[in-house]
């Protein structure tokens, strides 16, 4: 009710996903940035400090970002959700990347393609990788914990070795190059010219815009509609049975909630969302050998869990960004420290400390691309870097970059008093 | 929605204003407006006029085919709920008289209320308010005929054939009503302002508790003066539908009918039913009342909590909080000086703690929106209300009580004399007479009740040769417009040395303290004053735990020699504003909670004097 948010008339209102005022033009704005931000913007890039992207280096981990967020939302319902740990999201988004290419992916002497449209190849590639869950889901009725994870992350193993095999092959093509996947563009059936085309540069209604800065946009229309989804679904009765099974699978139970049904369920919806996101994925990458859904993608996604935050929607955004994105920012930051060794001052004398340039030289980070050992170059300390936030994470913040936003909230929630 | 299902045959003459007539009136102006609010699995579930009108009609038919006739008592045994007041307007509708228990009377008085008033039908809550009246011995005289119950749970089992749910009895009545569709209307047709619509228990410190009988031109004249006089209400706005009120204290209390169920009918005020008593705290969080009204004890709760939850705060926010607490004193002080009223230096003020402070501080005790506040029943310290004036409520003391259909005394918007209870109401001005002699406040209106039910003695004892209540309360005139209570006359302490001193002023004054629950002045025919003081838990225990001092049961916590250290320095501060000869000289405090059950406390949780000065016997003597 307005003017008082927290009496609630109806379930309704009570489950509302923008309660407040304040929650409703923070998302408007938000939007509203989101939408702008492929574009070179007139006014808005002369002010200081804020630069929407353009056709930037930028565009296409900002991309990345918004198709891992719905993959990472599949592993979070099942995980954060429904308490199933599971190593094998890659094999899912695997599975999800080839239903797509055999449906939508052009068909040539060595691999299988139909060249559907996207509105059936797309949700095709879910429901693909949804029946592939629903046959492991029984697996989890029986096995809980570490043992669940073990048998999940052999499903990494099991898919990289089916794509290498004769049959694997007409799906996934060459195990060295990989093969190609459907593009973005939005047909009706398989005519010739695209309804929407996203895969050229060209004009789009009145403006000229480029590849990147079109796929931007189709994939943030889909992640909108996915994160509106798998809000949906938390909210709702499934959400509801699947937190009581993570709560206690027993108690559950008791209470009338059929285990297996959800735990199917929940294997179903997650690996939908993998699906989803690996085909686009590999859409957006375009060509990916099979070896590229292993187990350091399934790692990646349990990072991004750990760090945005167990079982919240929002806090899965959040570790996205930070996970897809923070690399990218170290390297750049890198690369711009290498370049001021030659200068004065104190960014000279931190680059001076901080990079090894070659041989003789002392700091912790080596600017070569190669990993001899120490120094690390800075994928590898990228890599060691992960480690080290999942393991601070766990053990002070288990809810994740969300929980910090959560005390930051509860602080101002509680004002003036501490509780 | 429900509007297809209102009556329409109901063009009856109509008979004298009564609360039903007035619901009736409301649901077929507004029928769609929202009555009342109960909280139900989480969800506040609302109800229209027309469903609360549909409802009562169907109540009404039901008491009607359960033989209730003209003047029958029905008798309420429940915690605040919508039922209450369908009950309640149902009964008056068919012209019987509505008995109020509290929801804390043990059986004894239940017993006593039953057979006094001879109420025939009776409403019960659940279970354990059942078993109440079960376990009455047959020889009790109690003229009960049917039990219903509210909550079915635990009635398996339960074969007493006056039992029957509430669900069976609304079957009842829609039976009832098909035969008969007029049957309501034509008894509210008939309804006189003589008839004796409500018997208000008083609480009963001293003797067993009184029925005053209250009629409809009582209730109608209490609705007129107090619910409608202008001159209360900030800017003279009236309450209507777009406010909202909490209902937590017993509606069986004159207070909160007048409050809750007077307001509903006569302004349409939304009626949100608080959970229980111990979640008014959360309610009135998400309800956020525009009026609101609290005794002294709820007033003093809130302040506690703020105090508490201040001392607990981080570090930031405990400083913030202390600069507003700081500002907070000065702009009461200021407020109280000017008569309630605002000063421009006070607003600007205002304006830049609200920003800061006050908004969050007035939402989390769930005044935020609060336009209007009062406090009665009890007389409370002036702290107290300073300090909720200075973080910008509008609160009034007033003054009231059953015998007089609470029409007394108020402080008037604009015209607030911090530590009296304010002036007559103006329509009443020639009404209310200090008597001279022993400085008791008399009153002769239409509000004045019609006498205790079935005690012709007691009544007549309760008025003047000429006619006038005495209300037993001594009071002065101050500056000849406010009236200023002193204590009730029988409270009134004479020691040894011949002074007269007053023991609630005291007492309020050590109740500010949030360690002080509850503190009783004696001193009568001794040498000097000395209490007994009742800790609150809660907030000692706080303290002790934060001092690292490790309790078991209140009992121990009472005799820790620390918490004794405490409340002397509590006590020491309260001293400082009365004169040498009142002042506490020795205190004791008291090793149990205070409690109605254990005949300590009456049901609204006032102490009866007697019964702890005999209980604790050993305790006072010590100090002498």
């Amino acid at each position: 009710m307005y003017r008082r948010p927290h009496m609630f008339t109806s379930y309704a209102s009570e489950a509302k996903i923008l309660s407040s005022t304040t929650q409703r033009v923070a998302m408007a704005v938000g939007l509203t940035v989101l939408v702008l931000m492929p574009f070179d913007l007139p006014v808005i890039n002369q002010l200081p400090f804020i630069r929407f992207l353009g056709d930037s280096d930028w565009l296409r981990p900002v991309s990345t970002v918004l198709v891992f967020v719905i993959a990472a939302i599949g592993l979070n319902i099942l995980a954060g959700v429904a308490g199933q740990v599971s190593l094998g999201h890659g094999f899912f988004m695997g599975v999800g990347a080839y239903s797509a290419a055999f449906l939508g992916g052009d068909a040539t002497a060595t691999v299988y393609g139909h060249g559907l449209p996207i509105w059936i190849w797309l949700p095709g590639a879910g429901v693909g990788a949804a029946l592939v869950g629903m046959l492991i889901a029984p697996i989890a009725v029986r096995l809980r914990g570490l043992y669940l994870a073990i048998v999940t992350l052999g499903l990494v193993f099991i898919g990289i070795h089916l794509g290498n095999t004769d049959w694997g092959r007409r799906f996934a093509g060459d195990p060295g190059l990989g093969r190609d996947f459907p593009t973005l563009d939005i047909r009706l059936w398989k005519e010739e010219n695209p309804l929407v085309s996203v895969s050229d540069d060209g004009q789009w209604l009145w403006f000229d815009a480029a590849t990147n800065q079109k796929s931007y946009l189709v994939l943030l229309a889909i992640m909108l509609v996915m994160v509106l989804l798998a809000k949906n679904i938390v909210r709702s009765r499934t959400g509801r049975a699947l937190q009581a099974i993570r709560d206690r699978d027993i108690a559950a139970e008791v209470m009338g909630i059929a285990e297996f049904r959800y735990k199917v369920i929940a294997f179903a919806i997650s690996s939908f969302f993998a699906g989803v996101g690996g085909a686009l994925f590999a859409s957006l990458v375009g060509k990916l050998p099979a070896s590229e859904w292993d187990l350091f993608l399934s790692v990646e996604f349990v990072a991004i869990l750990l760090i945005g935050g167990l079982g919240s929607i929002t806090g899965t955004i959040f570790g996205t960004i930070f996970v897809v994105l923070g690399p990218l920012l170290i390297e750049q930051a890198t690369r711009w420290l290498d370049r001021q060794t030659e200068s004065e001052g104190i960014f000279g004398i931190l680059a001076d400390t901080v990079l090894t340039e070659g041989p003789g030289d002392f700091g912790p980070v080596s600017t070569g691309t190669q990993s001899p050992g120490w120094p690390l170059n800075v994928f590898d300390w990228n890599v060691a870097l992960y480690g080290v936030l999942i393991i601070v994470f766990l053990i002070f913040e288990p809810l994740g970059l969300y929980g910090i936003w959560l005390n930051i909230k509860s602080y101002f929630q509680r004002w003036p008093f501490s509780y | 929605m429900a509007t297809a299902v209102m009556p329409t045959e109901s063009k009856t003459p109509a008979g004298c204003a009564t609360i039903a007539s007035r619901a009736k009136a409301r649901a077929e102006a507004t029928p769609d407006q929202v009555a009342m609010r109960q909280k139900d699995f989480g969800i506040w579930q609302e109800m229209t006029w027309a469903e609360l009108w549909e409802q009562v009609l169907t109540t009404a038919h039901g008491l009607l085919s359960l033989g209730v006739d003209t003047g029958d008592r029905v008798s309420i045994h429940s915690e605040d709920r919508v039922e209450w007041v369908i009950m309640d307007l149902a009964t008056v509708a068919i012209r019987g008289i509505t008995v109020g228990m509290y929801p804390t009377n043990p059986s004894a008085e239940v017993e006593y209320t039953l057979t006094d008033s001879g109420a025939r039908i009776h409403l019960a809550e659940d279970q354990e308010q059942v078993d109440k009246v079960l376990e009455l011995s047959s020889d009790a005289g109690s003229a009960v005929e049917k039990i219903i119950y509210l909550e079915p749970r635990g009635f398996d089992g339960y074969d007493d054939e006056r039992l029957v749910s509430w669900e069976e009895f609304l079957a009842i009545g829609r039976q009832h009503r098909q035969s008969n569709p007029a049957a309501v209307e034509t008894a509210m047709a008939s309804a006189e302002l003589s008839d004796v619509m409500t018997l208000v228990y008083t609480s009963g410190t001293t003797g067993p508790p009184k029925g005053a009988m209250l009629t409809n031109a009582n209730a109608d004249f209490g609705m007129q003066i107090i619910v409608n006089s202008q001159g209360r209400f900030p800017g003279g706005k009236l309450p209507d539908h777009n406010d909202e009120i909490l209902t937590y204290l017993p509606l069986c209390h004159i207070a909160e009918r007048l409050f809750s169920t007077w307001h509903l009918v006569a302004c349409g005020t939304v009626l949100n039913m608080a959970e229980s008593p111990d979640a008014v705290l959360q309610n009135l969080r998400e309800v956020q009342p525009t009026l609101f009204f609290a005794v002294p004890r709820i007033w003093e709760k809130l302040h506690a909590g703020v105090l508490i939850r201040h001392s607990d705060a981080s570090r930031f926010k405990k400083f913030m909080l202390s600069r507003a607490m700081a500002t907070a004193s000065w702009i009461g002080r200021t407020r109280v000086a000017n008569a309630g009223r605002w000063t421009i230096p006070a607003r600007i003020v205002y304006a830049i703690g609200w920003v800061l402070v006050f908004r969050a501080l007035r939402e989390r005790i769930g005044l935020r929106h609060c336009r209007y506040a009062a406090s009665g029943a009890a007389p409370i310290a002036p702290e107290v209300l300073e300090f909720f004036i200075g973080i910008g409520l509008n609160v009034y003391e007033l003054y009231g009580m059953t015998e007089n259909t609470a029409v007394a005394t108020v402080n008037l918007d604009g015209r607030m004399k911090l530590g009296t209870v304010g002036e007559p109401y103006p329509e009443i001005a020639d009404g209310i007479r200090i008597d001279e002699e022993s400085g008791e406040i008399q009153m002769d209106h239409p509000g004045v009740f019609a006498g205790y039910w079935g005690k012709p003695d007691k009544t007549a004892e309760t008025f003047t040769s000429d006619g006038w209540l005495r209300t037993g309360d001594v009071g002065e005139w101050v500056d000849g417009t406010h009236i200023k209570l002193i204590d009730r006359m029988k409270h009134i302490i004479i020691t040894s040395g011949g002074k007269n001193v007053s023991p609630s002023e005291i007492e309020n004054a050590l109740k500010t303290s949030p360690f002080i629950n509850e503190a009783m002045v004696i001193g009568d025919g001794r040498k000097y004053l000395t209490a007994l003081i009742s800790i609150e838990q809660d907030t000692v225990g706080n303290w002790c735990l934060k001092q690292n001092i490790p309790y078991t049961t209140y009992r121990d916590l009472s005799q820790k020699s620390e918490v004794v250290m405490l409340i002397q320095k509590a006590v020491d501060s309260a001293n400082e504003k009365f004169a040498r000869v009142e002042g506490i000289k020795k205190f004791r405090l008291i090793p149990k909670e205070l409690d109605h059950e254990d005949g300590e406390l009456t049901a609204t949780q006032k102490v009866k004097r007697s019964a702890i000065h005999d209980r604790f016997a050993e305790l006072v003597d010590s100090m002498y």
